[in-house]
């Protein structure tokens, strides 16, 4: 049974900028009822009842509660439901959620494997990789367990898919970010003409106007913000998105955005990154405990939630910032025992005439050592201080100072992310201990804190400079920016007070500490780049956003070198962790259908895939398919069979030259090919590799029609229009593989189907021989009609405009019933044609085929000047051959090869199998393989290996298998 | 008006099969949905989608079409990727220098091709094209025309860069198509004219993106009122 603990009571407004007290909603923690309000986090909502431990760290499992109360650290990371990692200091609570912890073993308050953490010393830096790598393969052994120990959330593997879409949208200035910086840029840029696209991560405008404390009476942000909020909102000429995260920087301003379940795809012309900056921690022992967060954390959930945060509070800054935060909580009803200033001198009269007034105690040159725990190390419950003798070091003196709560400030990291993914370069300067950003590309500008701007007139002068930049570019503004000087410096340089005891954490998603960092140097991992592959650091959720300066500043430390020369390690997208779905969107698979498709489906047939096309393997139940493909195959031999040739592809050619194009195209000669007639082509490419063929019928002098295949016509057509930009042909190229809709009508009484249709072609063997083309009506239908013979039976293959492809297939099938006609599908078409010994280019050839190989050396002209891939086929022919497709049987009962299974001799692999069925016409199992030329003469035995290892032995044969003579194709 | 199905005639739009509640009426000898169930001018204003694949078009390419064109009477625009619409709601596509294609008007029947039979084809250098047959015939009106696009298609297709009489020759949901802003009397509509092969994808994919708008099918005969 559980209970619901006692909500403590809310601060009264202005605190509470994003809840409504009037609306309390019931969750469940941990199986636990707690109660929070509308526009609660999940994590503000727990915390204002009191509940801080929601993780357990990646590698100790130490407890965590937030620290940014932004979504930048991972201490946050819970499970909502079937989601792992949601972050719980971003996800918005709703009524009835059910919220549970993660990566713990027994329970979240009592984790079995906190125990890791006193053997810390046992697993320094790089001991994964430095100790289960021997003896061999050992690593699959360990691999379980160490996942599971060091797991974050369980994945829902019945997750049903969602709703997930993008949006392109198009703007002049894309905002990243609604601070002051941002607003005041938006607002420029608007106001001049500009489209403008203002995207805030936040469920508010105003960025850190929203939360932070800017002048000691704490009156000048709120209303600022509202000033410039309802600016925005006035303005017609700006779009606002809440809720979203501009997860990356791409070539020329293509911005990914994400909002809810889509991604904006965002093109602007200009970008203004106002980013902000990311506060940061101070490094000393104990420094992850609950209660621990930073300064600006303590803000967002007094300022945005209401929330009161503790009872008793110290607030370690190295900056201003921590005063006023001060300031805030002793407003607020939170004692603050005192404010350490790890400066020694520098903060403004004003503020330290403020903070003294309200009672405060202020120690300066000081730093927190060490955090008190409670038991478990669930909460902190006091600080050990000492003060500064050098940087890094302490007195050997300790005052403690007993509280349930502890801000921290030692400084800002600019959100450089996006722009160093443009390219921007980062260098620190030693004076201010800050990183700054340069060498931005054009069209790409930055303002604000994540510029190194801190105070508000300056940062919204900035804003409003970036702006200016941006007008130019658009050529809405002559006017120029204004100098800006900002002499606030809030880093403190050295806030890194490493401990002998250690967890000091540097890094809180990998639990590294500052001697983590050190050792990896240690070792030889001098770069910065080989510390983050070697330690993690910097790989955890929150991607370096607080552990990249202390790292970088440790490494200098420890190399002797710069902070600039070491620098920071390569930031790419996305900025925040994304959903697979949010990449994916709406699936974009486009397939093809013939006009006859739901002809086929209306008769059961098996679909497959045919390039993006569906096409009817055949038609039968599933698991009926080697029964099916003989049956229809004896039907077609026998009777008469209409197979779908719509897929086929059709290119036409026309113009004065299209017969000599014709020629330079093909590998046969087209030049006196008659009109009326249809001839094999064969395309080689400039290596003299068979990459497709197809009929071309001659329609006219100046006209020709060529069909290809359905995978290859694409490229077919591209490649024609490529030579044709060379030769300059006086022609017309287009493909119409979709305009036209084609059976092929086969078997012994094809022509009498045909027949009884309403048709003016001339049917009989006379006036429209084999190998014919002859165009017309069949049933009042224009039809171009090809007498060919693929599957080896007197055949017509029937093009028509593919309005008329349905009307078509009905057409004919209604007309065949009197002499039982059936369809028939690929699959016995592959077989038909194997058994006549055609070749499906890209089935039996692959990308190293040769005419030679082939047996279609009767396909190429070598009479004519010129084919492409003439002079390759040439040399190719010169040389000795060394393989050969070859046909070959096998008795019925024999063990069958399938496609690619391999030709041995001896101990080389000779060769594969490119095609292989049961033939019920040959009785026996046939098929083409590819063998050494030794082997490939007619009675050659080939030992084919097939599935289970086993060996067969097929006999070489010549081709085709079935009616040599071509009798009954050319009726 | 009689009221038919499609398969009652040889012509017939690759489509149909996604017009379940369709009643159709015979256009250029195939047959047209000309009302849905639920049809509403309202609809047609807020989000709407037709296939006009069995209305009549036709095309040409050489350095010859434009003059044969211009001799049948029609006029042409004068920059490749611009559209004219005629007297009678033709419309004129100019899709390069020397492609150009002739859509006939929703209101007439078969006109502009009767016209242009009238005129014989110039022997040399100008060839008719498939595209009654390589193209299925899209429209889509309503007030969010280019936000539905968006959702499809990574051209900006808002009013201001994509104004009436534009053409767009790309990649609608990874189809090729060719997107034409004009108007049907005095209401902004695109044609896509796109793969007929591809044409129930494309369908689908259009419902998918005009599904947040309340987007659904209409007839002909419902523009037409409404536009009227």
């Amino acid at each position: 049974m559980s209970i619901t603990p006692h909500p403590r009571p809310r601060l009264k407004a202005p605190m509470g900028l994003l809840v409504d007290l009037n609306k309390p909603l019931d969750f469940k923690f941990e199986g636990m009822t707690y109660q929070g309000f509308e526009g609660d986090t999940i994590a503000s909502a727990l915390i204002g009842c009191d509940r801080w431990l929601m993780s357990r760290s990646f590698k100790y499992h130490r407890p965590r509660a937030p620290l940014t109360m932004a979504g930048q650290d991972a201490n946050s990371l819970v499970q909502l439901g079937g989601e792992p990692n949601v972050l719980a200091d971003r996800q918005i609570l709703v009524s009835g959620m059910q919220v549970e912890g993660q990566n713990y073993n027994g329970t979240l308050d009592n984790d079995k494997d906190a125990i890791l953490g006193l053997f810390s010393r046992f697993m320094p830096v790089g001991f994964y990789y430095r100790t289960f790598f021997r003896p061999l393969g050992i690593w699959d052994k360990w691999e379980k367990f160490l996942r599971r120990k060091a797991g974050l959330g369980k994945l829902d593997l019945n997750f049903k898919p969602e709703y997930y879409d993008k949006k392109y949208v198009f703007h002049d200035v894309l905002v990243v970010g609604s601070g002051p910086a941002g607003l005041a840029a938006a607002l420029k840029a608007a106001n001049a003409g500009a489209q403008v696209l203002l995207v805030e991560e936040q469920a508010i405008l105003g960025g850190s106007l929203s939360y932070n404390r800017f002048d000691v009476e704490g009156l000048k942000a709120d209303s600022l913000r509202a000033e410039l909020v309802a600016k925005v909102e006035a303005s017609e000429n700006i779009e606002v998105l809440l809720n979203a995260v501009c997860n990356a920087w791409f070539t020329d301003n293509y911005l990914p955005v994400i909002q809810g379940k889509r991604m904006y795809k965002v093109r602007a012309k200009e970008c203004i990154v106002a980013s902000g900056a990311y506060e940061q921690h101070v490094v000393f022992r104990n420094n992850d405990l609950p209660g621990i967060l930073m300064s600006s954390a303590l803000s967002r959930l007094m300022k945005l939630y209401a929330v009161k945060p503790g009872r008793c509070a110290v607030v370690l800054t190295g900056n201003d910032d921590g005063y006023l935060t001060a300031l805030t909580m002793s407003e607020q009803g939170v004692d603050v025992a005192a404010v350490i200033d790890m400066r020694a001198e520098g903060v403004a009269p004003e503020i330290d005439s403020a903070v003294k007034a309200r009672g405060i105690h202020v120690k300066r040159g000081y730093t927190v050592y060490e955090a008190l725990a409670t038991r478990g190390n669930k909460h902190i419950c006091g600080v050990d201080i000492r003060e500064i003798t050098a940087p890094g070091e302490v007195s050997a003196s300790a005052e403690i100072i007993d509280c349930d709560l502890l801000c921290m400030s030692a400084g800002y990291m600019p959100a450089y992310q996006l722009l160093c993914q443009a390219g921007a370069q980062l260098r620190y300067d030693d004076a201010a201990a800050e990183f700054s950003l340069s060498n931005m590309p054009e069209h790409l500008h930055i303002a604000g804190s994540v510029n190194g701007i801190h105070t508000l007139a300056a940062v919204m002068s900035d804003g409003e400079n970036a702006a200016i930049s941006a007008l130019n570019n658009l050529g809405l503004s002559e006017e120029l920016s204004a100098e800006i000087k900002c002499m606030s410096q809030p880093n403190y340089p050295w806030p890194i007070f490493s401990h002998p005891k250690g967890k000091d954490f540097v890094d809180y998603d990998e639990d590294l500490q500052a001697k983590d960092i050190v050792n990896a140097t240690r070792l030889g991992y001098r770069d910065v780049q080989l510390v983050k592959r070697f330690s993690t650091v910097g790989m955890g959720p929150s991607q370096g956003r607080h552990s990249a300066l202390p790292t970088a500043r440790l490494v200098a430390s420890s190399t002797s070198r710069t902070v600039t020369e070491t620098g920071v390690t390569t930031a790419r997208p996305p900025f925040v962790p994304e959903k697979l779905a949010h990449l994916a969107g709406r699936i974009f698979d486009p397939y093809r259908r013939t006009a006859m498709h739901y002809r086929h489906l209306d008769l059961g047939a098996k679909m497959v895939p045919a390039g993006n096309w569906q096409r009817p393997a055949f038609y039968g139940a599933d698991g009926d398919r080697d029964r099916s493909i003989q049956l229809e195959s004896q039907h077609v031999r026998n009777k008469v069979g209409l197979i779908d040739v719509s897929t086929l592809g059709g290119i036409e050619v026309r113009g004065p030259d299209a017969a000599e194009f014709m020629n330079r195209i093909y590998t046969f000669a087209f030049l006196k090919q008659p009109v009326g007639k249809t001839r094999y082509a064969v395309l080689t490419n400039e290596h003299g590799v068979v990459i497709d063929d197809g009929v071309a019928c001659r329609i006219s002098d100046n006209h020709f029609y060529v069909t290809a295949t359905t995978s290859g016509v694409d490229v077919v057509y591209r490649d024609m229009m490529k030579w044709n930009a060379q030769w300059r042909l006086d022609i017309d190229i287009a493909n119409v593989t979709s305009a036209f809709s084609a059976v092929n009508l086969a078997g012994p009484n094809s022509r009498k189907v045909l027949e009884s249709l309403d048709t003016d072609i001339d049917l009989s063997s006379e006036a429209f021989p084999y190998l014919a083309y002859r165009e017309g009506t069949v049933a009042g239908i224009p039809a171009r009609l090809l007498r060919v013979g693929f599957v080896g039976e007197l055949g017509y293959e029937i093009h028509v405009p593919s309005r008329y492809g349905e009307a078509l297939w009905d057409i004919v099938m209604k007309a065949g019933n009197a002499f039982d006609i059936k369809p028939f599908g690929v699959d016995t078409q592959r077989l038909l044609r194997l058994e006549k010994g055609h070749i499906i280019v890209s089935q039996d050839t692959d990308g190293m085929s040769h005419p030679g190989e082939l047996s279609l050396t009767w396909a190429v002209n070598r009479k004519k000047p010129f084919f492409v891939g003439c002079r390759s086929v040439d040399i190719l022919m010169a040389q000795p051959q060394t393989r050969k497709l070859v046909g070959f049987k096998l008795p019925k009962a024999s063990g069958k090869p399938e496609e690619g299974h391999l030709v041995i001799n001896g101990d080389k692999v000779c060769g594969n199998v490119t095609s292989c069925e049961y033939s019920p016409t040959v009785g026996a199992i046939i098929g083409m393989a590819y063998t050494g030329i030794d082997e490939s003469e007619p009675g050659s035995r080939l030992a084919i290996r097939i599935d289970g290892g086993q060996m067969v032995n097929a006999t070489v044969v010549e081709l085709p298998f079935f009616d040599a003579k071509n009798q009954r194709q050319e009726l | 008006m009689s009221v038919m199905m499609p398969d009652v005639f040889k012509k017939r739009s690759l489509a149909y099969r996604q017009l379940a509640d369709a009643e159709y009426t015979e256009r250029s000898e195939g047959a047209i949905a000309y009302r849905m169930k639920g049809d509403s001018s309202a609809q047609v204003a807020r989000a709407s989608l037709l296939d006009l694949s069995v209305v009549s078009r036709t095309g040409f390419r050489g350095i010859n079409a434009e003059k044969y064109l211009q001799q049948a009477g029609l006029t042409v625009p004068a920059q490749p990727n611009q559209a004219y619409m005629g007297s009678e709601g033709e419309l004129i596509l100019r899709l390069s220098q020397k492609e150009f294609w002739v859509l006939d008007g929703l209101t007439t029947q078969d006109d502009i091709l009767d016209k242009l039979s009238q005129h014989a084809l110039p022997s040399y250098a100008c060839y008719s094209l498939f595209c009654q047959d390589s193209h299925a015939w899209f429209m889509l009106t309503g007030h969010h025309l280019a936000d539905i696009m968006a959702k499809v298609c990574g051209v900006d297709l808002r009013d201001d860069a994509f104004p009436i009489g534009s053409i767009a020759q790309t990649s609608v949901a990874r189809v090729n198509a060719i997107v034409v802003s004009h108007q049907v009397n005095s209401t902004p509509v695109f044609s896509l004219l796109s793969d007929a092969a591809s044409a129930e994808y494309l369908w689908e994919a259009l419902l998918d993106a005009m599904q947040e708008f309340d987007g659904a099918v209409v007839g002909l005969s419902t523009l037409i009122d409404t536009v009227d």
